[in-house]
């Protein structure tokens, strides 16, 4: 470690008043947060990571994840096929890797989508009282529906494209957004600022876009990164039941479907995307608790 | 307290309402025509005629719906597209394994998760506080067929202690039924256990800092008495909650579950049925499924009463 990023511990060490010091006078800017909170930083490298290998797949050594090589099948992990190859000759390395981009691109759009749309309905259900009893008794028979089921019926009636797996995954995630950001919306207008806001005459968007949207950010926030990670696992399952990207495209959840049948004599086939994605889903849901506990301390220490 | 029950019943209603309305019109929310979506590519004309009919496509929706409802309440599910049985039979036929494996899950889950996240309150900061988060932050992350791989890997393939696969029904016997659940079990229970543990730890270490633990404390009683009788006790509410949120977790995962352990229950009906498309199989099985999931929530909601006698209806 450089002396940049020393622990607070050795830095009070070196000073005559040590407890006090490294007590008073946490480390600040930037690198300061991240000791804070090393789930934050901890995820967010394994996060970018990730992105990066998404990114960078095509110059990371891989070769086309969809040529096929008869001649090559079944090999176990070798120097020429880093992760073998599955029963069709492809190389599972390179697979892998293009899958990221997959499993990247639906959990990010899924959070970003859900969130918006969540943020919308939560916010009329907050404010329009007639529509708001309507929304949540809908809402309420959504989340009756196990998500996973939810998104299994949405892909059954639609051809699989990634656009569509991003979609009824989006439509299963949106009851609970919608629900957060209500509940956020009807405390924040009993707030004394949201009152003398409107008694001074301050127009409903006006509210809305100073008062009400700022705090309902870091909620958001930290459920957005909750959606994503449980997006790239729905994502997954649905690929892997045959009822999500279709099988052309390298996801993870495909590459695993494929390895199924041979799992049992060549179980690398399925593990190495299996642990690519249980890393990815680990990364954000620590950057997840990380923000919760930095952006609400009252709920770190409880949970 | 009956007048309560029966509010909360009446409650349902509209839920399974929306559930029902939505699993419905999900046949024409989908884009371009659903009966040849369903006929799939390589269907003739006359295919595609045939589902249309038989789906009651040509009629008008409301029409459809009333008539779909009104069968469903006599306990007709429909016919399957693909193998011409009643829908209600299929589920039938399927639902031993399904149920077997969620209640194995969901005992195994509290069995082990309520004494996780109690012994975490109380050794509050410790080194095995530390692991039981651990766990839980594991257990949200590692998605269920990596688990029932690597398990099935090592416990089954390797060293050969339970069955790799397969279900044995109950009817031969408890033994070898249960050996050919614990590993699905384990893990399905995974994120339930995470889920489970994480709540217990949170709730109890509210409820060990209130004055009535401090009296009991104070009169002698026995630190097993305290947590287990005096906090757990009033923990219960908000635990009991989250083990019925999370059966939602249980359905969903089972169909995973079931894919990856090849067993032949409520889930790979699901899954043979979205890759033949077979849409009243489909539609059966989430209602089903739904139906259980309020049905439970419903139940634990009435069941407060009995773990704090001060909530009255």
């Amino acid at each position: 470690m450089s002396t940049t990023t020393q622990p607070p511990q050795g830095v009070a060490a070196a000073t005559p008043m040590p407890d006090i010091m490294a007590v008073r006078k946490p480390r600040k800017g930037f690198l300061g947060y991240l000791m804070r909170h090393p789930t934050i930083g901890i995820g967010g490298f394994l996060l970018l990571l990730m992105v990066a290998v998404a990114i960078f797949a095509p110059w990371l050594w891989t070769k086309d994840p969809t040529a096929l090589a008869p001649v090559m099948r079944t090999r176990n992990p070798s120097a020429a096929a880093w992760f073998g190859t599955d029963m069709l000759g492809r190389d599972v390395y390179s697979r892998v890797l293009y899958g990221t981009r997959v499993s990247l691109m639906v959990g990010f759009g899924v959070a970003i989508a859900a969130s918006v749309i969540g943020l919308f309905i939560g916010l009329v259900s907050g404010f329009v009282r007639w529509a708001d009893s309507i929304i949540m008794r809908i809402m309420d028979g959504l989340m009756s529906i196990p998500s996973i089921l939810l998104a299994i019926a949405l892909m059954a009636l639609t051809r699989g494209s990634v656009g569509n797996v991003i979609l009824a995954i989006t439509i299963a995630e949106i009851p609970r957004v919608s629900r957060l950001v209500r509940g956020v919306v009807l405390s924040l207008r009993e707030q004394p600022y949201v009152d003398a806001a409107i008694a001074s005459g301050t127009r409903t968007p006006v509210i809305i876009w100073r008062h009400i949207l700022p705090n309902t950010l870091a909620p958001m926030t930290v459920q957005a990164t909750y959606i994503c990670a449980s997006a790239m696992i729905t994502e997954a399952i649905l690929s892997f039941i045959g009822a999500g990207t279709p099988p052309i495209i390298p996801s993870w959840g495909n590459i695993m479907a494929e390895g199924r049948a041979l799992w049992q004599v060549k179980p690398y086939i399925v593990f190495f995307p299996a642990i690519f994605l249980s890393v990815t889903v680990l990364a954000v849901n620590l950057l997840g608790d990380g923000l919760r506990d930095s952006l609400d301390p009252r709920l770190a220490k409880r949970v | 307290m009956f007048a309560y029950i029966v509010r909360r019943v009446l409650a349902t209603i509209p839920v399974m309402a929306i559930v029902a309305l939505f699993v419905f019109s999900l046949l024409y929310i989908a884009p371009g025509d659903p009966a040849a979506v369903i006929a799939g590519d390589q269907a003739t004309p006359a295919d595609v005629e045939r589902i249309r009919q038989s789906l009651g496509l040509d009629r008008p929706f409301l029409v459809r719906f009333g008539e779909w409802v009104f069968r469903i309440l006599q306990g007709d599910l429909g016919v399957s597209i693909f193998t011409n049985l009643p829908v209600t039979r299929m589920i039938a036929q399927r639902i031993e394994p399904t149920l077997s494996l969620m209640v194995v899950t969901l005992v195994l889950a509290v069995v082990i998760a309520v004494p996780m996240g109690v012994v975490a309150a109380w050794k509050h900061g410790s080194w095995i506080d530390r692991l039981v988060m651990a766990f839980a932050v594991l257990g949200f992350s590692v998605p269920v067929f990596v688990v029932g791989y690597l398990l099935a890997y090592y416990f089954a393939l390797q060293l050969d202690w339970f069955p790799v696969q397969g279900y044995t029904p109950f009817s031969e016997g408890f033994g070898p039924w249960f050996r050919n659940l614990v590993l699905p079990s384990i893990a399905l229970g995974g994120v339930y256990i995470a889920l489970i543990a994480r709540i217990t730890r949170a709730t109890m270490l509210e409820v060990l800092q209130q004055d009535y633990i401090r009296t009991a404390r104070a009169k002698g009683a026995g630190q097993r008495t305290i947590l287990f009788l005096h906090a757990l006790k009033n923990a219960a509410v908000p635990i009991v909650t989250v083990i019925g949120i999370g059966v939602a977790l249980l359905i969903g995962g089972a169909v995973v579950t079931e894919s990856v352990f090849a067993i032949p229950g409520l889930g790979r009906l699901t899954v043979d049925a979205i890759l033949r498309r077979d849409y009243p199989v489909i539609q059966g099985v989430i209602l089903l499924f739904s139906f259980v999931y309020v049905l439970v929530n419903l139940l634990i909601d009435l069941s407060y009463t009995l773990f704090d006698p001060r909530i009255r209806y």
